[in-house]
């Protein structure tokens, strides 16, 4: 393994050395773990376009079912890079002495970007349920403790002035599991995500009365890396050029515009790594910053507001699991 | 050359208990594990020293977290495990017993048998919902077969000389099936127990990372999801302990119910 790293290195600083010429020299494999979702797509915007090797890095894409995996994956040292949501979980890998750090945005909560959503019972809401007020007592169902969804409902009662024990928790482990339950009447209201919140809205057995980025935007996913990829500095900030360049591109075509043959042309490289359906990629684009940088001091909250529910033990400081050297590096680089 | 006396080699034939080995080796595992987590060498995310564990534990037990989890766990087993077994019991002496009923019946056993019971898990959300009968109905299945089966194979296997001696004296068929037949199948019926103990704590787990808020399975999946791996390895040593419990309070009962097989 550490052989394995110490020839990459070699490698790409051979190809530093040799220039522009240098691109025929053979490029860094990294494994790159993400989820089949929309929410990967400027993962899959730079491979398609080739943009990771133009820095001599070629990301092979492992693909995860859920945020969790990925992060422990990334612990145990399988990936030396992964992009995805940031759950308790990863918090306390951090808290248990194992290194992942934090480089750069990968999706944000964001006003007027469809990205994760309260949804309630047709009947309730006919009712006239219309915030977390009139769910006092009710059941919510959620994928598992610690996850975002986790923390969006914690969020949207301190926003209403309620506290957590003011609804009850019902974690269902997985997303489709979450519309099952609601359109079965088992729980009342359910935080999920886009497509489930479409689909939902479509069979009509739910009414969206939350949207999260409408009503408090916060860093909900990012690009992470192993404490083994940060240490070969030299590949972990070539592949932060790569990904800076698909940011920006990302950007530019699918968020500054709606349409446009740039924007469709993303809309088909996502659907080729996902299989999901042209229609429903293009409402499901969430934000992120053109060039990647994080929210500032809001991974410093997330960890704050863990810490408050009990669910990480100790309170990390933020510079123990955010590292925004790489792509400072790799900003300067391409202004 | 004499060979030596035979009260010499007599050593040979006793299987001896050596108890202080049998401690010896639980405490040596426990030092060993951890000594191991001290080293450093593995980080205590990957492997929490079993004394942090039983911080942890102790830690959960004063929050009252612990008994929550662990009578939650325990009446869905009560109550799974109470059904199965009885449900068992009654149709393995129904179909041992009546030869009408063992043609309809053993075929039907024997095409249900082999399901892995956790493949009807999601059969069972679907019917029962995601609350508490469809985990109880899971335990309830699990054990019903092992308890069916077993029951059947002991009535089978009565002593036919006692069948035919308890008749020519005169037993009807309700003393025959109380006096002879059910004696005679008890020890198949407390393997059958055994089994299914063993069976229902598997299924209890796995029933209770679907779709629950409280029990070990859960304990133990949430703590996963969290990454707390010192509560999870709580969990891990609370169900080792209650396989520990269920088998001791069986092998009690059984010495109990039949003491003409002591020595076992």
């Amino acid at each position: 393994m550490t052989m394995r790293r110490v020839v990459l290195a070699l490698i790409v600083l051979g190809l530093l050395a040799g220039g522009p010429a240098g691109a025929q020299a053979p490029l860094a494999k990294v494994k790159l773990g993400v989820l089949k979702l929309t929410s990967s797509a400027v993962l899959f915007l730079g491979v398609e376009k080739g943009y990771f090797k133009e820095f001599g890095v070629d990301p092979e894409l492992v693909y995860f079912q859920a945020a969790q995996p990925i992060a422990v994956a990334l612990a145990s040292g399988d990936i030396p890079v992964g992009a995805t949501g940031l759950t308790a979980g990863l918090y306390n890998i951090v808290v248990g002495g194992v290194r992942i750090w934090i480089v750069a945005d990968k999706g944000r909560e964001w006003p007027n970007h469809n990205l994760t959503a309260l949804v309630v019972r047709k009947d309730l809401y006919d009712a006239g349920a219309r915030s977390m007020r009139d769910l006092k007592g009710k059941k919510i169902g959620v994928t598992q403790i610690g996850s975002t969804f986790h923390y969006n409902v914690g969020r949207y009662l301190e926003k209403d002035g309620l506290a957590a024990g003011d609804v009850e928790l019902v974690p269902l482990q997985a997303l489709p599991a979450l519309n099952d339950a609601l359109t079965a009447r088992r729980v009342d209201a359910v935080a999920t995500a886009e497509p489930f919140v479409s689909r939902l809205e479509a069979s009509g057995v739910g009414v969206t009365i939350v949207q999260t980025g409408d009503t408090f935007p916060w860093q909900i996913a990012t690009v992470m890396y192993s404490d083994a990829f940060a240490k070969n500095r030299v590949l972990a900030v070539a592949f932060m050029k790569g990904y800076v360049k698909s940011s920006r591109h990302y950007h530019d075509a699918v968020l500054a515009r709606q349409s446009g043959p740039a924007f469709d042309e993303v809309v088909a490289i996502t659907a080729k790594h996902t299989g999901a359906s042209p229609d429903l990629i293009r409402k499901g684009f969430p934000y992120q910053d053109r060039d990647g940088r994080l929210m500032p001091g809001d991974v410093a909250r997330q960890i704050a507001w863990w810490h408050a529910q009990k669910l990480v033990k100790t309170p990390l400081a933020e510079k123990d699991i955010v590292d925004e050297s790489f792509l400072r590096e790799a900003l300067r680089a391409q202004p | 050359m004499s060979r030596p006396a035979a009260s010499a080699r007599a050593h040979l034939l006793v299987r001896r208990e050596h108890p202080v080995a049998r401690i010896a080796g639980l405490i040596g595992l426990f030092v060993l594990w951890e000594l191991l987590t001290r080293t450093g060498w593995v980080p205590p995310l990957f492997l929490p020293s079993p004394l942090a564990v039983l911080g942890s534990g102790i830690e959960m037990l004063r929050s009252g977290e612990l008994i929550t989890h662990v009578v939650t766990s325990l009446e869905r087993i009560a109550l799974g495990f109470g059904l199965g077994a009885l449900a068992g019991i009654a149709v393995g002496l129904g179909v041992g017993v009546f030869s009408v009923l063992d043609a309809i019946g053993t075929p039907v056993i024997a095409a249900t048998f082999p399901v892995p019971k956790i493949a009807l898990l999601p059969l069972l959300i679907l019917w029962l919902g995601i609350g508490e009968a469809s985990k109880v109905a899971v335990i309830t299945l699990g054990v019903f077969f092992p308890m069916a089966i077993n029951t059947y194979t002991g009535v089978r296997h009565a002593d036919p000389l006692l069948i035919r001696a308890a008749v020519s004296f005169g037993a009807g068929r309700w003393s025959l099936i109380r006096k002879v037949m059910l004696p005679s199948a008890l020890p198949m019926v407390f393997a059958g127990l055994k089994l299914g103990a063993g069976t229902s704590l598997l299924l209890l787990v796995a029933a209770e990372m679907i779709a629950a808020s409280s029990g070990i399975g859960f304990l133990v999946l949430n703590a996963q999801n969290l990454m707390e791996t010192t509560k999870l390895m709580v969990g891990i040593v609370l169900l080792s302990l209650l396989g520990l419990a269920s088998h001791w309070l069986l092998t009690r009962l059984e010495r109990v119910a039949i003491p003409w097989k002591a020595d076992a």
